[in-house]
């Protein structure tokens, strides 16, 4: 017995000599190596791009001085510092300068949209026929509340097949319209007036605050509008980029600063715009040169050429944004409704169950299925069976939102799905029919979720390329498209254009500067994806 | 009054409320059928155009047939395209499986949580990147580089085009394979460790075999994508048939020959026109049926824990 035990002292555990852990370190090393090849190699790609895109080198040493102790350093030692620190500053700090930027973004295109393709008029028009069908249904509801189920549909029918045309048309036709900016103010400066309002009035659960704010946010745009136009900038700029970038930041700051939730972050925005604005004036001023870059305002601004320093993307832009409009209008609110049903309502046996989850399956199946391959779907059913003419914008957006249909419902889904029981059964404890938990518990609590996954979706859907090659857009359009129906490029089509010039200016000039635009696009909005994400994963 | 409040109605009565629900969940059930219209729709405008034109070129001249020159010679022999995409696929698979895996094996067993949150959103933007810019990469930066270490490379090379391909499905094989082996329960790990194994046994002894049918599943995904893929193969392989790919020179894969009919005006209606449609039958069938594998794989031959 005692020698047992004392063989056993000698052999029941291993010394930490005997184990090797040199195959261990190397696994280690080689997986972190696998890892940082994928990441390192397509970044370096991406500094090269930019530096032909932007080819900082062409500047004065001087300027780059200036720059980099005005901005890189400033903001570098602010974020290195939030960093250190470790109190979730940073997210403050990234969210408070990417809301800004995805706002300017946004309602760039917007601006760029309403200048170029659609009539302010029928905008104006189009928005108060909207608003008067609402009124007209929730009149009807406020004084019959309980209608019968046709007399509902009547109502709803009537009011959206006679009202709304009745009062675009009395619109569109009238002899006096106000000028343009006043539209502007009157549409998106009165929308996000009222956003804020009813953000302040729920968060601050006082009717008075949202008021007060609504208020002030209505005297900015119309005060900031007729300021700028002083100084000789157009107004309706203003108005646009104040209610699509001013708003959220102001609603983003007031939410940071009332909880106190680490109001230091708001700081880094500043360093950063002060920083641009500053090393901008002492460049101008000390008649330091810039870099001659190719990404610049007039690449941005004008339509291809044979010569490539006059050459642009501008259309291409257009015929984008014109096609994203339609790809979200065809995908979202269905991609929603598919991933609702499949969700909430869909049953799990019987013959309906066996045929949801066939849905399910072929929802999977169809989101590997290769882009090509839609665009020869996009064909066969917009162009030849649908009879409408190849290269459109709206037959390049349907394809494309086709496209991404199966992308959105599974985001969709799995946002939904993250949702807990126990919210839905306390909204039915409460006498709430299904839609009514879904409309007001369901949908809210998901919708961060859901806004992630589409915005991802929707970054997809501006890449595409192969599809738009075989609906036939245009290779170049020198003009940017007037309207849905009109023949358009889109970026990558026009970047693919330009594969075919082999001329050095255009390889490694042109080419780089629209897919740096591209990309500067895309990764905003994956930027934006994340930032979405983050903000509400700390909530829960 | 006593009659209704015997039978109460939690939906609240109003017909109108019944009625609504009822609306609203049949269009919410249409915008979930229309996936299936949207499936039923590939098939039937693929199906429609390629038995037309499989009655004027016979199956077993396109698939069998070894030249393909639709516009001058009226050859529509398949088989040099599947080469090249076979081709492609090889190789991107020789790059993308070994890293992806790697990677996916860092993530889940090695990395600390800060690396992974610095790490993951990296991975996510490599696969938010078009693929007519990782063309351009291989174009317009993979080629020369190759050639400065002495490569023969051609402007238009297949080697480029399907190192960008493996490139680009990176991602893919990893936040995949990663999810399989994060879903091996940790009961398991500390087994491993209870029986005295080290960190790099538990993980290729026991995770990596556990969450080997997540892992495969994801191959077959990604190479299906790399078989789909288009515009990299478009912008840096070029448009060659050739039945015998040489990596440092042109090819044609399926996709591209679709691009090159569709780009050069052809009119609807001709066998050409009608041979695109040949190619996007078996093209679409091919990865349809890749899919189906990898989730027949993934959830068939899944282990079960728990």
């Amino acid at each position: 017995m005692a020698t047992e035990s004392g063989t056993r002292d000698q052999s029941w555990f291993g010394d930490t000599g005997q184990i090797s852990r040199l195959p261990g370190r190397v696994f280690a090393a080689t997986c972190l190596g696998a890892t940082l090849f994928a990441i390192l190699t397509v970044f370096g790609l991406l500094v090269y791009v930019a530096n032909d895109a932007f080819r900082p080198a062409t500047a004065d040493p001087r300027w780059h001085l200036v720059f980099f102790l005005t901005l890189v350093l400033p903001s570098l030692a602010l974020f290195g510092y939030y960093v250190a620190r470790g109190d979730g500053e940073s997210w403050v700090a990234a969210t408070a300068l990417g809301i800004p930027f995805f706002g300017l973004l946004l309602g760039s295109g917007v601006l760029l949209l309403f200048i170029d393709v659609l009539s302010v008029v029928a905008w104006l028009a189009f928005v108060l026929a909207v608003l008067a069908a609402a009124v007209v249904i929730k009149s009807h509801r406020r004084i019959r509340p309980a209608p019968g189920f046709l007399e509902h549909l009547l109502v709803i029918v009537g009011s959206l097949g006679a009202v709304a045309p009745a009062v675009y048309f009395g619109v569109v036709n009238l002899p006096v319209v106000p000028t343009p900016w006043l539209i502007y103010l009157l549409t998106f400066g009165a929308a996000g007036a009222a956003l804020a309002g009813l953000v302040v009035a729920r968060r601050r659960s006082s009717d008075r605050a949202g008021l007060t704010a609504a208020a002030l946010v209505f005297a900015a745009a119309a005060g900031g509008g007729l300021a700028v136009s002083a100084v000789g900038i157009e107004p309706e700029i203003w108005v646009v980029l104040f209610t699509f970038a001013g708003v959220p930041t102001a609603l983003y700051v007031e939410s940071v600063l009332r909880e106190r939730e680490r109001p230091v972050g708001l700081l880094f925005p500043l360093v950063v715009v002060v920083g641009i604005l500053l090393g901008a004036f002492l460049v101008d001023t000390l008649g330091f040169a810039g870099p001659d870059s190719w990404l610049d305002y007039g690449f941005l601004t004008s339509a291809d050429s044979r010569f490539p320093e006059e050459a642009g993307i501008y259309p291409a832009l257009i015929g984008s944004i014109l096609m994203m409009v339609v790809v979200a209008a065809a995908s979202f609110p269905i991609g929603v409704g598919a991933a609702l049903y499949l969700e909430e309502y869909a049953p799990n046996d019987g013959a309906l169950g066996a045929i949801v989850k066939l849905v399910q399956i072929n929802i999977g199946n169809l989101a590997g299925v290769p882009s090509i391959v839609y665009g020869l779907l996009g064909l066969a059913l917009f162009v030849h069976w649908g009879g409408l003419r190849p290269g459109i914008v709206i037959v390049g957006g349907l394809t494309i939102g086709l496209l991404i249909l199966p992308i959105i419902i599974i985001a969709a889904q799995e946002a939904i799905r993250a949702v807990p029981d126990s919210m839905r059964e306390a909204s039915y404890g409460m006498g709430a029919t299904q839609w009514q938990t879904i409309r007001r518990v369901v949908l809210p609590e998901a919708l961060p979720g859901i806004l992630t996954g589409s915005i991802l979706g929707f970054g997809r859907a501006i890449g595409e390329t192969a599809p738009l090659l075989m609906i036939g857009a245009a290779a170049t359009v020198y003009t940017p498209p007037n309207g849905f129906f009109d023949l358009f490029s889109a970026m990558p089509r026009q970047i693919y254009a330009w594969v075919g010039k082999p001329a050095h200016e255009f390889q490694y000039g042109v080419m780089a500067a629209g897919v740096v635009t591209l990309l500067v696009v895309l990764l905003s909005m994956n930027a934006a994806a994340i930032l979405i994400r983050n903000k509400y994963q700390r909530r829960t | 009054m006593s009659q209704e409040t015997r039978t109460p109605d939690f939906v609240g009565g109003s017909g109108v409320r019944t009625a609504q629900e009822q609306a609203i969940k049949w269009t919410l059930f249409a915008c979930a059928a229309l996936s299936v219209f949207v499936t039923g729709a590939i098939i039937a405008t693929l199906l429609f155009d390629a038995l037309s034109f499989f009655t004027e070129v016979t199956p077993a001249d396109f698939f069998l047939g070894t030249e393909w020159s639709p516009k001058i010679g009226q050859e529509f022999g398949v088989l040099p395209l599947v080469a090249g995409t076979l081709f492609v696929t090889v190789m991107s698979a020789l790059v993308a499986i070994p890293v992806g895996v790697a990677s996916a094996a860092y993530l889940s067993e090695y990395a600390s949580e800060s690396t992974r949150s610095v790490i993951k959103p990296a991975l996510e933007i490599l696969a938010g990147i078009p693929t007519v810019v990782y063309g351009y990469f291989a174009l317009a930066y993979l080629t020369p580089a190759l050639r400065s270490v002495g490569l023969p490379l051609s402007t238009f090379n297949a080697l480029s085009a399907s190192l960008m391909v493996g490139i680009m499905i990176i991602p893919m094989v990893s936040s995949l394979s990663e999810d399989a082996m994060s879903a091996v329960p940790d009961s398991l790990r500390q087994a491993g460790y209870g029986l005295g194994a080290t960190k790099f046994e538990v993980s290729t002894g026991i995770v990596i075999p556990a969450a080997i049918s997540g892992i495969f599943s994801s191959f077959i995904l990604a190479l299906s994508r790399a078989i789909g893929e288009t515009m990299i193969v478009v912008v840096a392989a070029g448009m060659r048939p050739r039945l015998f790919p040489n990596p440092f020179e042109s090819l044609e894969v399926m996709t591209a020959a679709m691009v090159q009919l569709i780009t050069t005006d052809i009119a609807g209606g001709t066998v050409a026109y009608k041979s695109m449609f040949a190619i996007g039958l078996t093209l679409f069938t091919i990865t349809f049926l890749m899919n189906l594998a990898s989730r027949i794989i993934a959830e068939r031959y899944r282990e079960e824990y728990q």
